[in-house]
């Protein structure tokens, strides 16, 4: 125990040095230079130390159980207060310290002219070190801690800058139905300690499994429905549109990137861990059937919008659905490419909302409707908003086409395996969503970066260095983890799913080398020996190369040939009545707005979008209402299968 | 006698709940979730009760392998959960005057700037 830069404790010191930081900024965050250096350095350590440990436990395969204050168990009873990090935890500790790190980076300019600034990074750095204590702890009730302080400081920082249209909404919202999530968390996390008499996460998934009665179907309900309001997953995404809309961009990024993992990892725990009941072909249907309607909904909630941001948002949940459905497969190559696509939709919703925050800044809009030809006064910014939406509408080389690939392989394999004709359906879905996300990029990038530039955007400057640095990072790392998905695989997402598939090896990592076998019994799951094959393998490379030869070659015949496009326009076409303009005389130009570059599509989809648009009212009324609807529909599911 | 307790802690959940969903005003929403969170506390206080225990709290060498105590964990989570909610009511009742201040009004129907 005396050797302090032992890796054993680099968990407890991700957590603590975030909420160190908190404290610190608060103490001296009048100092400019030094509260940056005070965050930056904070969230350096913590990804660091998540860094490290990626050779004991992603490659060496250890299962990190740390006892605060050193109490280990004592009579077969988990009293103490634990971490623990496998290779699920470490994967999300490592996706939330990259996510939190590029966001610190960005706010420092980002956040510059806004008031406050000191309460605005010990926010951050609370909202990190919750995010980061909820992944490696491995006690229950500390779980529920860490979740009501992720959840105040995204409340506090949706409505940081409370002048802006609709903060202060949106975080009143989000604070009252978070806090029903939170309090069916806490009456979920009772009434299993009600049965099982511990609050140790690895001593519950011993227990829990072979005692299931009422009371834990019920807690089963509870816990999961509170988990959804973190994840924003379907009924809960119309908080995470407010949210999204209002809060700044670099805590866009965190809520998107950072809190819906946190929701997800929390579904993960329960199904995979604490109830082992995902071998159950209903519950593949729950967590499948959730995560196509999130997919689907959002994503023509997505094509309505008329707001970057908020458009942005409804795209992060339709991107959380196709996590949790491959995550619902229950197959090992369903589950590495769902957190694959966790991690990618971290790093490329990041950089797009980075992007919009960049528009933000330069511009003082997020309005599809005003924005428009940017990318002659922001070049830098288009061309890395034009990777981020490249990877999420799945284009390859880029890192969305990789996972979104491998979630189509393992949906179709799970149709052949199951002989269920209905995930044939679930790979369709996944494939029209990608295709409607396509299309709405196309939208977002025609509106905001090409087109005419509207005259009062004359004097628009590219954004600083700092914040072109940190979108830069997450372009960079889409890329790479697009290119390489053979590494990403190999030492981040199987070490990962086999440890999600082998619950028995968390137990005794904590509780002792066999107390699986003895307090379970036949309950035991069998050790699985996971399998990761894909078919049809491609290669990112041959496409990077393709991509590379035609943009080659359109530089050249750009550069050299003497096409004149204002000429040839001219000549052919001498009517302007057939030239290429929307509507309207041509002296009246109308920029492709928010709602017009698909409005067949749009026109023959009036009745739903009008329904759907009638629905989403923004009354908290309805919203607690579809809460608690949501929880007595998984509480009648609970009660009728099992 | 404690199945009451039950009884009514998931009575004060529901309550609470209802509130919120049937209520239009922002303030009677933040009593809403007291109300439920004030339910939970019930629920675990509850849990934690023996028949005849006495309060967990005892000095070195005074617990003997005869006391009988009720269950101190449950205690001090709602100690937790206390602390937690009056958080709760403090940072929205700052809220629900923030947003008097911009709208004028505390009905939900009127506050919906962002929908759709």
């Amino acid at each position: 125990m005396s050797n302090f830069m032992n890796y054993i404790h680099f968990p407890i010191y991700s957590v603590m040095v975030l909420f160190l930081g908190a404290f610190l900024i608060v103490v001296l965050g009048k100092n400019k230079t030094l509260r940056s250096i005070i965050a930056v350095l904070s969230v350096s350590i913590s990804l660091a130390c998540m860094i490290a440990l990626i050779k004991p436990v992603m490659v060496n395969g250890e299962v990190i159980a740390y006892w605060m204050g050193n109490r280990v168990p004592a009579g077969g009873y988990a009293i103490g207060i634990a971490m623990e990090v496998d290779a699920l935890s470490l994967f999300f500790g490592l996706l939330i310290s990259t996510a939190v790190f590029v966001s610190t980076v960005y706010s420092i300019q980002y956040m510059a002219h806004d008031e406050n600034i000191p309460q605005y990074y010990t926010l951050l750095l609370m909202l990190a070190g919750g995010v980061m204590g909820l992944v490696l702890s491995g006690d229950i009730f500390n779980m529920f801690i860490m979740v009501e302080i992720l959840t105040f400081a995204a409340v506090a920082l949706t409505a940081f800058r409370n002048r802006v249209f609709g903060a202060l909404e949106a975080a009143f919202k989000y604070l009252v139905v978070g806090c029903m999530g939170s309090t069916c968390i806490l009456a979920g996390t009772i009434m299993l300690y009600a049965n099982a008499h511990t609050l140790n996460f690895a001593q519950l998934s011993a227990i829990i499994p072979g005692n299931m009665n009422t009371s834990t179907k019920i807690a089963f309900a509870l816990l999961f429905v509170g988990f959804s309001t973190k994840a924003f997953i379907v009924p809960f995404h119309p908080l995470a549109a407010d949210a999204h809309g209002a809060a700044p961009a670099s805590i866009s990024v965190l809520i998107s990137g950072v809190l819906t993992k946190s929701g997800i990892y929390g579904i993960i725990r329960l199904t995979y861990f604490l109830f082992q009941t995902m071998g159950l072909s209903t519950f593949q249907f729950l967590l499948v059937f959730i995560g196509c309607v999130s997919m689907f909904l959002c994503v023509t909630m997505a094509l309505a919008q008329h707001d970057f941001k908020r458009l942005l948002a409804f795209h992060s949940i339709s991107q959380i659905g196709y996590v949790l459905t491959a995550v619902g497969l229950f197959t090992a190559v369903g589950f590495s490419s769902g957190i694959y696509h966790a991690l990618n939709h971290t790093l490329f919703k990041g950089l797009l909302f980075l992007a919009a925050g960049a528009v933000l800044h330069e511009t003082g809009t997020t309005n599809l409707d005003e924005l428009g030809g940017l990318s002659k006064k922001m070049p830098h910014t288009t061309v890395l908003f034009l990777i981020g939406a490249f990877s999420i509408s799945g284009i390859p080389p880029f890192n969305g086409f990789a996972s979104k690939w491998m979630i189509y392989q393992a949906c179709y394999q799970k149709a052949v395996e199951s002989g269920n004709i209905g995930y044939v359906l679930v790979t369709v879905i996944c494939l029209v969503t990608s295709v409607l996300t396509l299309a709405s990029f196309v939208k977002v990038s025609q509106s905001v970066f090409f087109g005419r530039l509207p005259e009062k955007y004359e004097n628009v400057k590219e954004v600083s260095f700092g914040m072109r640095l940190a979108m830069g990072i997450f372009a960079l790392l889409c890329v790479l983890t697009g290119l390489f998905p053979d590494l990403v695989g190999k030492y981040l997402t199987q070490p990962a799913a086999t440890a999600a598939f082998n619950a028995s090896s968390y137990i005794d990592a904590m509780l002792g080398e066999g107390y699986a076998a003895s307090a379970m019994g036949p309950f035991l799951p069998a050790a699985q020996n996971v399998v990761f094959y894909e078919a049809g393998v491609w290669s990112p490379m041959s496409w990077l190369l393709i991509m590379c030869i035609v943009l080659l070659a359109i530089t050249i015949v750009a550069v050299t040939s003497k096409y004149d496009r204002v000429s040839a326009v001219s000549s052919g076409e001498a009517d302007a009545k057939h030239a290429l303009f929307f509507s309207g005389e041509e002296a009246v130009y109308s920029q492709v707005g928010g709602s017009d570059l698909f409005w067949g599509f749009k026109h023959n989809w009036r009745h739903y979008f009008s329904f759907m648009h009638d629905l989403h009212s923004g009354i908290l009324n309805d919203y607690a209402l579809w809460a608690v609807v949501d929880l007595a529909l998984v509480m009648l599911f609970m009660l009728i299968v099992l | 006698m404690i199945t009451f307790n039950y009884i009514a802690s998931f009575f004060l959940i529901a309550l609470g709940f209802y509130t919120i969903i049937t209520k239009f005003n922002l303030v009677k929403a933040v009593i809403g979730l007291s109300i439920a969170d004030y339910g939970v506390n019930l629920l675990i206080i509850s849990i934690g009760y023996v028949p005849g225990g006495t309060a967990p709290i005892f000095t070195q060498g005074e617990i003997t392998q005869l006391s009988y105590f009720v269950d101190p964990i449950p205690q001090a989570l709602t100690l937790t959960s206390i602390v937690i909610g009056a958080c709760v009511t403090a940072m929205s009742m700052s809220l629900v005057m923030k947003l008097h201040e911009s709208y004028g009004t505390l009905d939900t129907r009127e506050i919906r700037r962002l929908h759709g």
